[in-house]
């Protein structure tokens, strides 16, 4: 039997099992820290978002709630200033190389990006930096789905799907630096590789990268939804 | 790229010769993709797709690693490779200017290779020769203090090879010891 | 712990050993510096002329390669040491030179002073290196042997009672080497400055049968190549310190980890380990004791990120070099999953040294806080260029202008950068900082692995930051926001100064990006790569201002902010030295006979003002880039 232990966030006691991670701690208890890239199941969390910032009393700088397991007495607070100004940054980095045509884009209101701005009252615009221009070709090949890397945040979710979930292998992080992608073997389109098109990708891109063509089709899972989520619908 | 039936054969020999050679790890991935490139010069499609299979990695993540480091190599290169340094030091006293010297001569951006396969153009972190800044190494050789004029020394001297047809026949850098 | 006493074999291994190197004493022997450096600058051709030479003579000599002697000015080195006078350095060596050495001092007894740079042992004629100026600040510990044996037969480096540290500790408990370690305060010094005792004691207490001791040989920093040195030129001494680690903390199996781009090194290495194991100083029961330990290389496939642990070890398990979280640190879960050293190649070298000679007296170098010493390479514009090691606590100045001898040609020192794409910049007035991890990191830059460049007036503090953001971003892994893209905008800001563009709040947004990226990114490459914009915006706030304000690169570097332009009344006319320099054509004579570079054909590549005899000197550069004429019809 595991230990539990009382940790504050944002004034409210919680108990949790020892050694839970911070941003699922909060989540599960209807507390909202912004995050991308985080998945409950991985044992070693990929933080690659930088979004899901907190402040803990006697660390000196904010940390990832989503690789900081909790302690008993930790206090936590979500929301600081420089929390704020990290999780700004992050996500004003993260717009300027996404596609910033919501109305066209099968997320639009189902998207955790508009979600984050909404929370955290960020302008879904360029503002500070301005969008980094390349070219993607839209990868429609697939017959019920679509993949359109220009929406893509790199949070991983669709290839661990793809691995853990579907067995496949078909997707994968591939280059480096600015030019890292979700890609197929040899850059091939989907239809053409391994994939078998189960669409177990599809539902989990919290963003509209992977959508189903036919619009009346909806995502299975709700990006937002998970418990204790009061601004989702 | 379009493989003739020989070239499809010796990489097929070359990867099974290879795999036959290691542990069929995950881990021994890089050194195996080190040996493919050293043996062929680039890594194949075909080659990197029969690793996979050898290795029981998914082909994407064998293409993912390939891509990820600079070491590698998808396409074949040229028959002269061009390395300019662009360390710290090369780059303070011209390295850049080195950089266009070549793309101007060889009528290539770096990272390229000329259509007819005589010369490839890379940069370079650091070679570790910054005292002989500006720096390229010119198929293993290690040209130090380059100029512009340098490189049309070095392009003329490459020309005059390949005019005379001759084998590839460089001084090896790491010769025989007394 | 022994099975057998170890010191039986060893003192065979010596006894052979130094009977080796004493029948070689018996005739002159020629030592040349063939390290990548020392190749790169015509070292192979010196060797075969060497050795062409003594054949033709009819004489008795070996011509024997050792690594990198750190005089890198000077090359192609060699010593000679002929039997009845002092071993003496000679530089700058060439055909003629080989051939009168050869001639005069082989054949006859003349050593030609007048091209020694030194001699290397204590005599009544001629100075040793010591007696130089940079003598009295110099300290080789990790260095000493460099240059001077023989890095592909182990006996050299036997010979001089390598492998005697491990012997002293075979014959101890694996608990003294930890305690030395920790006692001798021996810091990392792959930059941060992690004390390696506590890392090797958390490995040692994560426990369990299988624990890894990986050497970290992926010097990627652009600009620094000590680690490459050592490698190549003294390869058991990090070997013997890897052993001893590994006996520390109870290790079967250790890695090192070597960049591709370095070929010689993984050659030395290679030969290195295979003799080692021959010697029975590797392998299963070391020494015939019960401690066994084996060694490979890893090549690492060019990714600057895998200087990183996590992202090392994750190459080495054959994925994508992608740094992880931390914790858990590596000590407790590394290689495999299982605890692992990692410490960089020069940390390893010291360890034999402390083990010979004692904590206290490593103790005694340096400061308290950081003991030992530092190996900088010295580069950019610097008299003594090359591979220099002094005592922590050593003044830049010092470094600079004592160790270095200050800039050439009279030229003015506007910067040093230290610890490459992670460092920083810092100007005059910080030349007093005393060189340890501390002191540098509180003055805005770090230790970094080494590397120092010395810049003058020439060069552009702009393009400087702009140089290691375009590294920092063209190396970035991609995996986290902060640094695939903070450092793209960061760049892409940057670009814009260097052409002019931009306004106050340029620079601010500039440095709040600097700062989140420093405060927000995964792993310490991100958190450090805005060093180089954060110095420079503190040091040299008027020179980015210049740019945006004035149009105008006060170092006359930024290509698109100044043009080439020959000044009418100091140009010959009769010399078409710059016509035939250009690459591009862009310089033709005038009716009047005077020469003018076309505006739109030149591409400033700078070759014409090299060119240009330096008694007209008629090529000059101007910034902001306004052609006197243009000027003049403007003020009308």
């Amino acid at each position: 039997m595991s230990t539990s232990v009382t940790v504050t966030i944002d004034d409210r006691q919680i108990k949790a099992r020892a050694g839970e991670k911070l941003l699922w701690v909060a989540l599960e208890n209807g507390i909202y820290i912004p995050h991308l890239c985080a998945i409950k199941e991985e044992s070693r969390p990929n933080a690659s978002c930088r979004l899901c910032f907190v402040e803990i009393e006697g660390v000196d700088r904010p940390v990832t709630s989503c690789t900081r397991p909790i302690e008993e007495g930790m206090v936590v607070k979500t929301r600081s200033l420089r929390v704020d100004r990290l999780v700004k940054t992050a996500f004003e980095l993260i717009l300027s190389d996404h596609n910033l045509k919501c109305r066209e884009c099968p997320a639009n209101r189902n998207c955790v990006l508009q979600a984050i701005a909404k929370e955290r009252r960020i302008k879904l615009r360029y503002d500070r930096f301005k969008p980094i221009v390349r070219e993607f070709a839209l990868d429609d090949s697939p017959a019920e789905f679509a993949f359109d890397r220009s929406r893509c945040v790199l949070c991983g979710k669709c290839i661990r799907a793809d691995r853990e979930e579907a067995k496949i292998g078909a997707i994968g992080f591939a280059r480096r630096g600015i030019n890292r992608v979700v890609t197929t073997f040899k850059d091939l389109p989907l239809a053409e590789s391994i994939c078998t098109e189960c669409m177990l990708c599809v539902d989990v891109c919290p963003v509209g990268a992977l959508y189903y063509k036919k619009s009346q089709r909806q995502k299975k899972g709700n990006p937002l939804d998970y418990p204790g989520n009061k601004s989702s619908g | 790229m379009q493989l003739l039936k020989d070239e499809k054969e010796q990489i097929l020999a070359c990867v099974a010769e290879v795999l036959k050679s290691n542990s069929k790890n995950r881990e021994d991935l890089i050194p195996i993709l080190q040996k493919i490139q050293a043996i062929i010069g680039y890594l194949p499609e075909l080659a990197m797709a029969k690793i996979a299979e050898g290795l029981h990695v998914p082909a994407a993540d064998v293409y993912g690693l390939a891509t990820f480091y600079n070491q590698f190599r998808l396409n074949p290169p040229g028959k002269h490779q061009v390395k300019v340094c662009l360390g710290t030091a090369c780059y303070m006293v011209g390295g850049t200017i080195v950089l266009e010297s070549f793309e101007r001569r060889m009528e290539i951006r770096e990272g390229e290779t000329s259509p007819d396969r005589l010369y490839s153009l890379e940069r370079v972190a650091c070679v570790g020769c910054c005292t002989m800044a500006p720096v390229a190494v010119v198929d293993e050789v290690v040209e130090g203090k380059v100029t512009p004029t340098r490189v049309d020394g070095i392009m003329l001297a490459l020309n005059e090879a390949n005019n005379q047809n001759a084998e590839k026949q460089k001084p090896e850098q790491d010769g025989g010891k007394a | 712990m022994s099975a057998t006493d170890p010191r039986k074999i060893y003192t065979k291994l010596l006894a052979e050993s130094k009977e080796k190197a004493g029948s070689r004493q018996d005739k002159p022997q020629i030592l040349i510096g063939t390290a990548t450096c020392g190749i790169a600058a015509g070292a192979l051709q010196v060797r075969d002329d060497f050795i062409r030479e003594i054949k033709e003579k009819g004489l008795e000599a070996d011509v024997i390669e050792v690594g990198c002697m750190g005089h890198c000015y000077a090359e192609p080195l060699a010593v000679i040491a002929k039997p009845g006078f002092p071993p003496i350095c000679y530089g700058h060596l060439d055909e003629g030179l080989v051939h009168r050495l050869v001639e005069d001092f082989l054949v006859g007894d003349d050593p030609s002073y007048e091209y020694a740079l030194a001699a290397l042992e204590r005599n009544d004629v001629f100075p040793i290196f010591e007696d130089f100026p940079r003598g009295a600040y110099e300290k080789k510990l990790i260095l000493e042997n460099c240059g001077f044996i023989d890095a592909l037969n182990i006996d050299s480096y036997l010979a001089l009672e390598g492998y005697n540290a491990l012997v002293e500790a075979l014959i101890q408990e694996p608990a003294w080497v930890l305690e030395e370690i920790k006692v001798a305060n021996l810091r990392g010094r792959g930059g941060a400055g992690f004390p390696a005792g506590l890392k090797w004691e958390v490995c040692l207490k994560s426990g369990g049968d299988e624990i890894y001791v990986i050497c970290n040989a992926d010097e990627g920093d652009p600009g620094a190549f000590m680690d490459r040195s050592i490698l190549e030129s003294d390869p058991h001494l990090v070997i013997e310190g890897m052993i001893l680690c590994a006996y520390a903390v109870g290790a079967k199996k250790g890695y090192l980890y070597i960049r591709a781009e370095y070929p010689r090194a993984v050659k030395h290495v290679q030969v290195a380990i295979d003799q080692a194991r021959e010697k029975g100083l590797l392998g299963s029961s070391i020494l015939g004791t019960t401690f066994s330990f084996d060694l490979e290389i890893f090549q690492g496939a060019g990714a600057f990120v895998c200087g990183e642990a996590t992202a090392l070890v994750n190459s080495m398990e054959g994925k994508i070099g992608l740094p992880e979280s931390r914790p858990p640190r590596l000590a407790q879960q590394g290689f495999r999953g299982k605890p692992t050293v990692l410490n960089n190649v020069k940390t390893f070298a010291y360890v034999p040294l402390i083990m010979k000679r004692g904590a206290d007296w490593f103790k005694g170098i340096g400061t308290p806080e950081s003991p030992g010493t530092a190996v900088f390479s010295l580069v950019g514009k610097i008299v003594n260029t090359g591979l220099v090691e002094v005592p922590m606590g050593t003044t830049l100045r010092q470094l600079i202008y004592d160790v270095g001898g200050g800039l050439p040609n009279g030229r003015e020192f506007k910067a040093v950068q230290i610890g490459g794409p992670s460092g920083g910049c810092l100007p005059e007035a910080e030349l007093d900082v005393p060189i340890d991890f501390d002191s540098l990191h509180d003055a805005g830059a770090i230790m970094g692995s080494g590397g120092l460049v010395v810049m003058d007036q020439d060069d552009c503090m702009v393009a400087v930051a702009r140089y290691f953001l375009d590294f920092t971003q063209h190396e970035s892994c991609g995996k986290c926001t902060f640094c695939r893209l903070g450092t793209r905008h960061m760049l892409d800001i940057l670009t814009d100064i260097t052409k002019g563009k931009g306004d106050r709040d340029t620079l601010d947004l500039l440095e709040e990006l600097a700062e989140d990226v420093r405060d927000g990114s995964l792993c310490n490459l991100g958190r450090t790569a805005p060093n180089p914009v954060l110095t420079t915006l503190k040091y040299f706030h008027d020179e980015y201002r210049a740019h945006i304000e004035e149009g105008r690169c006060p170092a006359l570097s930024c290509r698109d902010l100044i043009l080439y332009y020959i000044d009418p009344p100091r140009c010959s006319k009769l010399c078409n030295v710059c016509v035939g320099s250009c690459p591009t054509e862009a310089i033709f004579t005038r009716e009047d006979g005077l020469k003018e570079i076309d505006q739109e054909k030149c591409v400033k590549c700078d070759n014409c003002r090299k060119a240009c005899p330096p008694e007209y000197s008629a090529v000059v550069k101007l910034s902001p880039p306004v052609l006197p004429s243009d000027k003049e019809r403007k003020a009308k």
